[in-house]
């Protein structure tokens, strides 16, 4: 398979963007992500933390990193919240974890991969934190899981647009 | 070989932010008397600091945002499109017109509500004070129906304050920053707001569910309850004073964990999705506000003259509706049998049987006899035949040409002038 890893070399190469890309494009997808359903009415299917954190786990390869920035970005976006501090840190964490992982077993330098597995991340974001909520801290939440399958596709659409716009920001050798 | 923590510090690093983080969760995280665990009583000091940074993050830009929106908005809603202003603006003035009759009119109702409270030494609070803020940005979760307002501690706002619009009630603030604050939407499934039906009087508890759509849960199955009724505050919460619109059912559906309980569908009256400017109620006391009574004194004033001439229009009109002969009483006893059925003009109030009067076979309509009769009154002209009246039964008084007792509102007084023609012969 072509795209399970056909090139050892190009597996372990590690994405570099500019320091300002790392500060500013997570601060740039909380602030969005606060003001855009805002702004849209309610019509807000998407997680901009959490495709921030799966792209950069993916492109930088490194699971503490993923780790890093995946609970930095969950634990924020709980402070905009009235929920307990640490639901969608938990789970962007092991999201952030997991996308690192898989960051160094596949190329994901194919687009594709990419969309499918941030498709398949956000699901998993979503049952992380129902499971949080409903089973390790035995609170009563109603859920859509409509909600959260659109909100995946949503994810994905947005990572079309915004991955390639952002590998147009890495420091190239 | 490699040491242990170099080669697992993926893992243990992963796994040290994990166990971290769930320990802060279960330390904000407490079961409730009721068994049920809660994160809404409250956060601790270190959930706070941190919910403080992530404001001070994420509002300046939002601010920003907010203000060039609104900036571009009101360049072309001030500057350019100003089609039809004109008009609008005389519809307006005509609607406060209106307005300020109705209001002049329902004064004293309010006035006699306020005393008769007072006798009954009941609590009612009015809404005395309220802040206009801007909302300018939402938590940006489906599961935390929450938004931010621009203004915060340095406005003296505080927390449980209630927000509302003037369409219905919105929430309540929930967390006070320095220059912001949290307002916890109706909407929420944590929200609560004690409400009330309009027509039906049941009483429940607003809050959200899955879908953000407001329900009112724990009531009882009641085929009374239906689509379109009003949704009120009851005012029981101590947060949102009594009577303020909600919403109106919307539909009624069985509660899915309880059988014989069902679950009401409001539609906000507030468009909870569209919300730009939202008043906060900063102080409720048990009399007007400043504001509220300069209104009304000058709907007195202005409008006061054309409320009254409309009321003693209204009363002449039911004197007039009430000196006008009838045909039967609906209220009045069943006669009794062998009563005269043909009585007369100035026969009223003779119930007693007349045993010279001769019984009809037949019940007749009875004649309503009018308060004052004068000599166009149905029935006066036979009164002059002395057969019409027995000899033994005194005398019907004459109707005097003029009313016996002068009425002694103007209502009256006009209310006399077509009733009583004066008419030469």
């Amino acid at each position: 398979m072509p795209v399970l890893g056909p090139n050892y070399r190009r597996d372990l190469e590690i994405h570099r963007y500019p320091i300002l890309v790392y500060a500013l494009v997570p601060l740039a997808a909380l602030v969005l992500q606060a003001w855009l359903p805002w702004v849209l009415r309610g019509y807000a299917w998407f997680d901009l933390p959490l495709v921030i954190t799966v792209y950069f786990a993916l492109a930088r390869r490194n699971p503490i990193q993923g780790t890093l920035l995946g609970a930095g970005l969950g634990i924020f976006q709980d402070g905009l919240t009235h929920h307990a501090i640490g639901v969608n840190g938990i789970a962007k964490t092991v999201v952030g974890f997991l996308a690192a992982s898989v960051g160094v077993r596949i190329d994901v330098e194919n687009h594709t991969i990419r969309l499918v597995l941030i498709f398949l991340f956000s699901l998993t974001c979503s049952a992380i934190f129902v499971f949080i909520y409903r089973i390790l801290l035995g609170m009563d939440l109603e859920w859509s899981w409509l909600a959260e399958l659109m909100r995946a596709v949503g994810n994905t659409l947005i990572a079309t647009v915004l991955f390639p716009l952002l590998d147009r920001a890495q420091i190239k050798d | 070989m490699e040491p242990f923590f170099v080669r697992y510090r993926n893992i243990l690093v992963f796994l040290a932010i994990l166990l971290a983080q769930i320990i802060g969760l279960a330390v904000q995280v407490r079961r409730t008397e009721s068994g049920r665990s809660s994160a809404d009583a409250g956060d601790g000091s270190g959930v706070r600091l941190i919910r403080l940074w992530a404001d001070g993050l994420v509002t300046p830009p939002e601010r920003m945002f907010h203000a060039s929106k609104l900036g571009a908005g009101s360049l072309w809603q001030d500057y350019l499109n100003l089609r039809h202003v004109r008009e609008q603006n005389q519809d307006l003035q005509k609607t406060i017109d209106r307005l300020r009759l109705e209001q002049a009119s329902l004064l004293e109702d309010a006035k006699q509500g306020q005393r008769l409270q007072g006798l009954l030494d009941f609590q009612q609070k009015y809404i005395y004070k309220t802040l206009a803020v801007q909302a300018i940005g939402s938590s940006g979760s489906d599961q935390s129906r929450v938004f931010y307002i621009d203004k915060g501690a340095d406005y003296k706002l505080e927390r449980d304050m209630a927000v509302i619009t003037a369409d219905g009630i919105v929430g309540k603030v929930r967390e006070v920053f320095p220059h912001t604050a949290q307002v916890l939407a109706i909407n929420d499934q944590t929200s609560g707001a004690g409400v009330i039906l309009e027509t039906t009087r049941i009483r429940g508890i607003l809050r959200g569910n899955a879908a953000g759509r407001p329900q009112i849960v724990g009531i009882l199955a009641d085929q009374r309850i239906q689509p379109g009724e009003k949704v009120l505050t009851a005012g029981g919460d101590q947060i949102f004073p009594r009577g303020l619109a909600v919403g109106v059912v919307e539909k009624v559906i069985r509660d899915p964990e309880r059988d014989s309980f069902i679950n009401v569908i409001v539609k906000p009256a507030a468009q909870l999705d569209r919300l730009d400017e939202v008043l906060v109620i900063t102080s409720t006391a048990q009399r007007f506000s400043p504001d509220q009574q300069q209104d009304l004194a000058i709907s007195e004033d202005q409008k006061g003259a054309e409320v009254e001439a409309i009321k003693e229009q209204k009363e002449a009109s039911e004197i007039m509706a009430e000196r006008l002969p009838g045909l039967t009483d609906p209220n009045a006893p069943q006669a009794a049998p062998g009563a005269a059925s043909t009585s007369g003009p100035g026969q009223a109030g003779q119930q007693a049987p007349n045993p010279a009067t001769p019984v009809a076979a037949s019940p007749a309509p009875k004649l309503m006899s009018p308060r004052h009769s004068d000599r166009f009154t149905p029935g006066a002209a036979e009164e002059a035949a002395p057969s019409a009246v027995p000899e033994d039964k005194p005398k019907p008084k004459q109707p005097s040409p003029k009313p016996e007792s002068k009425p002694k509102s103007k209502a009256n007084s006009k209310a006399d002038q077509p009733s009583t023609p004066r008419r030469n012969p």
